[in-house]
């Protein structure tokens, strides 16, 4: 498939990410790797875009991020969406699909 | 199986110094990759050699510059220039307050002309300032070097301040031929910073370091 431009991939990642943080908490691996396996590679993160926009997230109040010991003894750091990032993520969603909406009008583009 | 903390340690050293939060994390991230990749198959050598790929050459240095842009520029405004520019223009008002009221500085005279200005009720109350700075900068979502930055702006503002005086001091005296006042200033020069510039950052430093403790202790107060 061929890879998509790149600003469209960084205007995405914040509504993939919360998206995917809505269901459940995650780490930062799983939330690279559920991504890219659900987008079938379209979209991957880099720990260079991943991290950083994760801590902005974190210090805009919209994740909760703790440490948690496995069973392993191994530290992972768990993201959660709050209440105030899943008030965020309302009207990303609405602002994105009004975009591919726009877009298939122009396009004629249909859904697989 | 690879120490992870001790490689990204080596490679991210400077990552290291600002958040060893983040230095942890992108650890366990890499340590994650490296099982994955062992779990499809791979030999640990193989395995290894593409994990480290992560940290290494231009993807190491997109990584760092990625993670300095986030703590320093992304809501720099909000995070460190408003808080910071608050807190440094109320304690200048304070100061100017002070000193209609006819509250001078303590000024020490030292050998050979100089001297050192205290205003020691004014430092007193600069850690007050450093605390709400960082308060603020908590409160906008600021990280923690933000929070020491937006502390620190009164200082750094009045230190440049002083700078700039000094700077059109020196070219005007020294384009109306006044050598007797550039000399004067340069002798000054090595003791009026430090009262208005590294002693006052030191008590806004205080201040913020109030501000972790008491937020860390008592919850979020911002």
């Amino acid at each position: 498939m061929a890879s998509v431009n790149t600003q469209i991939k960084r205007g995405s990642a914040e509504l993939a990410v919360l998206t995917l943080l809505a269901e459940h908490p995650l780490h930062g691996y799983e939330i690279a790797k559920q991504i890219e396996v659900q987008t079938g590679g379209v979209l991957s993160f880099d720990m260079a875009s991943l991290y950083p926009m994760l801590h902005r997230f974190e210090r805009r109040s919209w994740l909760k991020a703790e440490w948690q010991t496995l069973a392993n003894g191994r530290r992972r750091r768990c993201y959660r969406l709050t209440a105030a990032g899943r008030k965020q993520l309302a009207p990303l969603r609405a602002e994105w699909r009004a975009f591919f909406q726009a877009l298939q009008s122009v396009t004629g583009f249909q859904n697989a | 199986m690879p120490d992870w903390k001790q490689i990204v340690r080596k490679h991210l050293c400077l990552l290291a110094v600002f958040s060893p939060e983040f230095m942890e994390e992108v650890a366990t991230h890499l340590e994650d990759n490296y099982e994955a990749l062992r779990g499809e198959g791979l030999p640990a050598e193989v395995a290894f050699q593409h994990t480290i790929r992560q940290i290494e050459d231009r993807r190491r240095a997109w990584l760092v510059v990625r993670f300095l842009q986030e703590e320093f520029v992304t809501g720099v405004i909000r995070e460190i220039a408003l808080p910071g520019l608050l807190t440094s223009a109320a304690a200048r008002f304070l100061y100017w307050a002070f000193a209609l009221d006819h509250v001078r500085p303590n000024v020490s005279w030292l050998v050979g002309g100089q001297f050192l200005m205290s205003p020691l009720w004014w430092w007193c109350l600069l850690p007050i300032w450093g605390t709400l700075g960082a308060l603020l900068s908590r409160r906008n979502g600021g990280s923690r070097t933000q929070r020491i930055a937006a502390s620190l702006l009164p200082s750094a503002i009045m230190g440049a301040f002083i700078l700039l005086i000094f700077v059109v001091g020196f070219t005007l005296s020294g384009l109306v031929n006044q050598y007797w006042w550039v000399s004067g200033r340069l002798e000054s020069l090595g003791l009026v910073p430090p009262e208005f510039l590294l002693i006052p950052a030191a008590f806004s430093v205080l201040g913020a370091g109030i501000a972790e403790v008491s937020t860390k202790k008592f919850g979020r107060l911002a």
